[in-house]
């Protein structure tokens, strides 16, 4: 691999070619925020939250999914795009049935942090209050579309970490539902290997163990970078 | 078959057109069908052939002739006589006086029902007379079941020419100098699109022609692949050799099966005469065709999406880059071009791209075709120099609005396009003009509205399209799409404020410039539009405001 | 006296929990009396809502008649109005009745549960407020010029915005790592 220079947000940095805008920037420091990248399985650059601009380029390109390139000028925290994160984050609120307060992940969850980073305090669009499903039909888990925020990462993990393919996804627009098999209840897959992988790569409180109650829920999205990690050592 | 015998053929196809004195046309495209043109068909065949005019009358079902809302069409040739709204009781009357008696009869002639005195060449109408076809050239005329028919108009010639006296980078350069642009809607210079997948080097590339037409109140691919299948599957082979693809597909909605058994049974029939497969015509080039079948989703117009969807997956779009041209279907460099693109190679290849240059604007050459709809006199598929005035089309082709009503707007471009109102009617249609008023000139559709159409509604109408079709994939089209609807719904049931305003404005903004594919992206596009011409509308509606 | 402030502090379609946060202020409240009257609280008599606030501070969601009046009136006779609590601004638990038609939100909590009133009989007193059909934020209705969210925001927080704009300073919640939802 050979080392080109870029420039981002006014700093020069001397970086390997091939890897994405993300990559280069969390290894430098420079916060990106994601809500569907998750270390360890492919991205598909579905939230629109880590959108940089490009010097040249006349549209915002996805940090997750674009490999940098020799001379590159780009540019993370600009106005346009911060008040553009700020909108991706008040939607997502707004879509499903975001009830912090009586939430398992309360405290612990990603879509909360991306909410303080954005600094926003209110929703300034009307929420759409979907009526969602709870399936609880699992024997150890419970994926509770009320806080689903359609990342997929859970899809995502399911198919290229565990290889069992039990998520899917239904439905077009807003009415896209993470489905379990042919769309049957969870506890009736014949797929689902109830590894949990799932429940840690869930950013929010959709995905959760059983017997847990409200601000208990502890997830670690980490382990499944370690354990690809672990893979590609062979081990 | 090889490049000698497509002569001979092509040779013997003329020959037996030219020993019937009469050729009667009965438009079989799907619009002519649904008005019962099948049963038109059979009546006229059992007549002729009950007073023994088989020798001297050739009556052939075709594709689309463009007066779609006067069909059932039926044209006598040479004389170029089309009657319309001809149902099985008029079958005999015209037998007796178009052939036996050589009068035209007047009440039935084409727009007979506007016109005090139609015209018996019904070329000699505006309606005709201001067209220039070159995608549908032929479409209209040509049996589009028989291949021999196709060969008798010249067809695969320009495959001949191609393969044998021509290397991919000529033809590349022959379309680069057509300037031709897609004809999907974004306009990219068809050449430049050839010439980046024909230099990435692999052993596999692919040609998808895209037949996902899902704009509302557009119907010019459907008829390009009804009425000349086998013109798109030329023009794909063509694609295929210069640029080094062996295999193609061509992804055709399933709500068209017209269209889908058409040019199934022509990709049969290619292969069959040794025009499709191992060796075209001899020489050292395959190229294979196959259909997909598109299940109803919008979303799969979209290049990647519509890849993902050939690949067997969900059909959801992917971030740019990389470009099909890079890495489309199966990883490999994909060339995708729209139906109405692939039918103008052929002629371009036979006339040369000079020619095809010089029609048109200077930045827009060519031709193109409209759907038009709505309130207009004359629906139907209309084919115009690029440049053309909205003037022109409505009022001259279109024969102006329904009922003797106003002119208000006209939607380019459906879903993803933008009105025009009628201070803009000289606009010139061509890619730039229409982009410069926030429109865009789309795959083609051309929706007519009068001084009753009511542009928050519109906008709403075309949101929730929008909203409906949106794969839910990423942020900003799944809910922004969604919200903007609320909002529009809100303004037009009179609930709305002017903070809804500034939300929908922000929110369309927004939704263009974050939105991961084109759906999203131009989502907003009838909104901002009717915004920008119709302002006073949305306004008029908004009564109470926050205190 | 004179530039003392004046201080309102309301609950509509609220638990009154963002009450008891404020509460919580235990002696700093002392702090906060130095600089302004509180002329209507739940913890003040008092029933109709004062003219001449300069802050009002409200908890809770709008959910019927009474509340959007309510509110109009406190926009109408109050300089600032500061919403405090999830339920305030997005409406929270009160909203989770939003996903479901009014009626069987009803019939839920007053014909098909146990109860120890009148079986299956629905509250139809003329002094009962009148729900509305979907629960609102109180930026849907009127103009509000700070927002505190939580469930409850925490009785530091509460203190921290009411004592800079006692002090005629704007607080910003992020920058003092205030801002939290749930």
């Amino acid at each position: 691999m050979q080392n080109i220079t870029i420039y981002i947000d006014d700093k020069k940095l001397e970086v390997e070619s091939g890897k994405t805008i993300l990559e280069v920037c969390r290894n430098n420091n420079i916060e990106i925020l994601t809500m569907c990248h998750l270390e360890g399985v492919l991205d598909v650059g579905a939230c629109r939250l880590c959108l940089v601009e490009i010097e040249g380029v006349n549209k915002l390109l996805s940090a997750c999914t674009t490999k940098v390139a020799a001379n590159m000028v780009i540019r993370t925290s600009t106005e346009r795009i911060k008040r553009y994160q700020r909108i991706t984050t008040e939607l997502l609120f707004a879509e499903r049935n975001h009830m912090c307060s009586v939430c398992v992940a309360n405290g612990k969850c990603e879509l909360q942090n991306l909410g303080y980073k954005v600094e926003m305090d209110s929703i300034r669009y009307p929420r759409l209050f979907p009526q969602c499903e709870v399936d609880t039909s699992h024997s150890w888990y419970v994926l509770d579309h009320n806080r689903c925020i359609m990342c997929t990462r859970c899809v995502r993990v399911c198919s290229e970490v565990e290889g069992a393919f039990n998520w899917s996804v239904k439905n077009r627009g807003y009415q896209v539902r993470i489905i379990s098999d042919f769309n049957t209840p969870w506890g009736e897959s014949t797929t689902c290997t109830s590894c949990g992988k799932c429940l840690h790569a869930c950013p929010t409180g959709a995905l959760w163990p059983k017997a847990i109650v409200q601000g208990q829920l502890d997830k670690k999205p980490e382990i499944i970078e370690e354990l690809m990690a672990k893979r590609k050592m062979g081990l | 078959m090889n490049r000698n015998d497509l002569k001979v053929i092509s040779e013997k196809a003329k020959e037996k057109h030219k020993k019937y004195k009469h050729k009667i046309c009965v438009c079989c495209g799907a619009g002519c069908i649904s008005s019962g043109s099948e049963g038109v068909l059979l009546k006229l065949q059992k007549e002729i052939v009950e007073r023994g005019l088989q020798n001297e009358v050739e009556v052939i079902p075709t594709g689309c002739m463009g007066p779609c809302n006067q069909g059932p069409l039926v044209k006598y040739l040479p004389e170029n006589t089309i009657y319309q709204k001809v149902d099985c009781e008029n079958i005999s009357q015209i037998v007796q006086s178009q052939i036996v008696e050589k009068k035209p009869i007047e009440d039935l002639l084409l727009f007979s029902d506007f016109h005090p005195k139609p015209f018996i060449n019904a070329h000699d109408d505006p309606f005709f007379k201001k067209q220039l076809k070159i995608a549908l050239k032929d479409c209209g005329d040509i049996n589009p079941e028989e291949v021999e028919d196709y060969l008798a108009y010249d067809g695969y010639l320009a495959l001949g020419k191609v393969l044998f006296q021509m290397s991919p980078e000529d033809v590349i350069a022959e379309i680069k100098h057509s300037r031709l642009r897609g004809r999907g809607g974004a306009g990219f210079p068809t050449g430049l699109k050839w010439e980046t997948v024909y230099k990435y080097v692999s052993e596999e590339k692919y040609v998808i022609c895209n037949g996902d037409e899902g704009d509302p109140g557009a119907f010019m691919d459907r008829s390009v692949l009804e009425g000349n299948p086998h013109r798109v599957i030329e023009g794909m082979a063509i694609a295929g050799y210069a640029v080094g693809a062996n295999k193609g597909f061509a992804y055709i909605r399933g709500e068209y099966p017209l269209a889908i058994k058409r040019f199934e049974q022509a990709i049969k029939q290619a292969k069959k005469n040794g025009l499709l497969g191992n060796k075209i015509l001899g020489s050292e080039f395959s190229f294979d065709i196959e259909v997909r079948i598109g299940a109803g989703a919008f979303v799969c117009g979209e290049e990647t999406a519509l890849i993902a969807s050939i690949e067997g997956k969900r059909g959801t779009p992917k971030p740019r880059p990389p470009f099909p041209a890079e890495s489309g279907l199966r990883g490999k460099p994909t060339l995708i071009n729209n139906v109405e693109t692939f039918a103008s190679i052929v002629p371009i290849l036979n006339n040369g791209g000079e020619w095809y240059s010089e029609i048109g604007t200077p930045k827009s050459a060519g031709t193109k075709v409209f759907a038009l709809a709505g309130k207009i006199n004359y629906s139907g598929l209309i084919e115009v120099p690029m440049g053309t005035s909205l003037r022109e089309i409505v009022f001259e082709l279109g024969g102006g609005i329904q009922g003797g009503g106003e002119f208000k707007a006209a939607q380019t471009g459906g879903p993803s396009g933008g009105c025009i109102p009628a201070k803009h009617l000289d606009v010139k249609m061509d890619y730039e003009s229409l982009m410069s008023l926030g429109s865009i000139m789309g795959s083609g559709g051309l929706i007519v509205m009068d001084e009753k159409s009511d542009m928050v509604d519109v906008a709403r109408y075309f949101m929730e399209f929008c909203m409906d079709e949106s794969c839910g994939k990423c942020v900003p089209c799944r809910v922004g799409t969604k919200m903007m609807h609320d909002l529009l719904q809100k303004i037009y049931d009179g609930k709305g404020t002017s903070i809804d305003l500034e939300r929908l404005e922000e929110l369309a903004i927004y939704v263009k410039e974050t939105s991961l594919c084109g759906l999203g992206a131009s989502a907003p596009n009838p909104l901002q539009s009717t915004l920008r011409h119709f302002r006073e509308e949305y306004e008029s509606k908004i009564e109470q405001d926050i205190d | 006296m004179d530039s003392k402030k004046k201080i309102a502090t309301v609950c509509l379609g609220g638990c009154s929990g963002c009450h008891m946060s404020i509460l919580d202020i235990d002696e700093r409240i002392l702090d906060v009396a130095k600089l302004a009257d509180i002329v209507k609280s739940p913890i003040v008599d008092g029933k109709e809502f004062p003219e001449g606030v300069d802050i009002a501070i409200v908890e809770g969601s709008v959910t019927s008649d009474e509340h959007w009046h309510e509110i109009k009136l406190i926009r109408k006779r109050s300089k600032f109005i500061v919403a405090l609590g999830d339920c305030a601004v997005m409406t929270n638990v009160t909203g989770m009745r939003n996903y479901f038609p009014l009626q069987e939100v009803i019939d839920e909590a007053y014909k098909n549960s146990v109860s120890n009133d009148a079986e299956g009989a629905e509250p139809n007193d003329p002094a009962l407020l009148k729900l509305h059909d979907k629960v609102v934020p109180l930026q849907e209705v009127v103009k509000v010029d700070f927002i505190i969210p939580g469930c409850p925001p925490s009785a530091d927080t509460i203190f921290y915005v009411l004592f800079e704009f006692l002090n005629n300073r704007i607080p910003n919640l992020s920058e003092v790592n205030k801002l939290k939802y749930g």
